[in-house]
């Protein structure tokens, strides 16, 4: 059984907090069980004790949230502003460097990575129904 | 600005580092604070006056913005220059 909440996908068998805390970007564990203990859920409550009206009532919560596109932005946004102000962190930012005052002489990958003025968020989407190669074999 | 993230970095009870700026004259005269105190936090009163910070070797100007309030004026003033290879002619 799947429950859909705002486009995405969940098996029944996911437990709540978890699940919301992994599907979306800008909520965490912390976010997502006051949200559950807001909303009247146990704990260890999975995703197929949901019903209709609960569904809805988790969904008008998560729209009055800065989730996804929004919490992004909001980290775009500092970082922008880093770099419009001309500070050292905007300047790191900018130079794919680490911003912290880590080493560069050898590493520093992530922040080679990851460091930009328009930076890319994590993928949260990616986590949760994925299937291993060798499984689509079978199933 | 950053208050969240200022309040991490140092006790509130020290609150921010003021260190005596001529800030009065150079309001007064709008005349450029030439100084050497980089850990100086850049305070409300400072907006739209004119700096000049030492990175170590020279004094480099900067003017202070809105959105600079709460950061340090050392931030503004990288003190390394970034490597850039020279082929030398004579060994």
């Amino acid at each position: 059984m799947v429950v859909h909440i705002l486009g995405k996908g969940f098996k029944g068998k996911e437990v709540i907090k978890i699940a919301l805390a992994s599907k979306f970007y800008g909520i965490g564990l912390k976010t997502s069980e006051t949200l559950c203990s807001k909303l009247g859920f146990y704990p260890w409550m999975r995703m197929h004790q949901l019903s209709e009206p609960q569904i809805m009532n988790i969904t008008s919560e998560l729209s009055n949230m800065t989730i996804e596109g929004n919490a992004r932005a909001v980290v775009k946004d500092n970082i922008a502003l880093k770099r419009r102000i001309g500070s050292y962190e905007g300047m790191r930012h900018a130079l794919n460097l680490p911003v912290r005052g880590q080493r560069t002489r050898n590493n520093a990958k992530t922040a080679r990575r990851l460091n930009r003025v328009d930076r890319r968020g994590y993928h949260t989407s990616t986590g949760g129904n994925k299937v291993t190669w060798w499984k689509r074999w079978f199933f | 600005m950053h208050q969240s993230l200022y309040l991490l970095s140092r006790s509130v009870w020290k609150g921010p580092n003021i260190v005596p700026l001529p800030v009065k004259e150079a309001l007064a005269k709008g005349a450029p604070i030439r100084t050497n105190a980089r850990s100086a936090t850049i305070l409300p009163q400072f907006v739209g006056l004119k700096f000049q910070v030492h990175n170590g070797k020279e004094y480099v100007a900067f003017e202070v913005s809105e959105d600079m309030v709460g950061s340090k004026l050392g931030e503004f003033v990288p003190t390394r220059k970034r490597f850039s290879y020279t082929q030398t002619k004579n060994k």
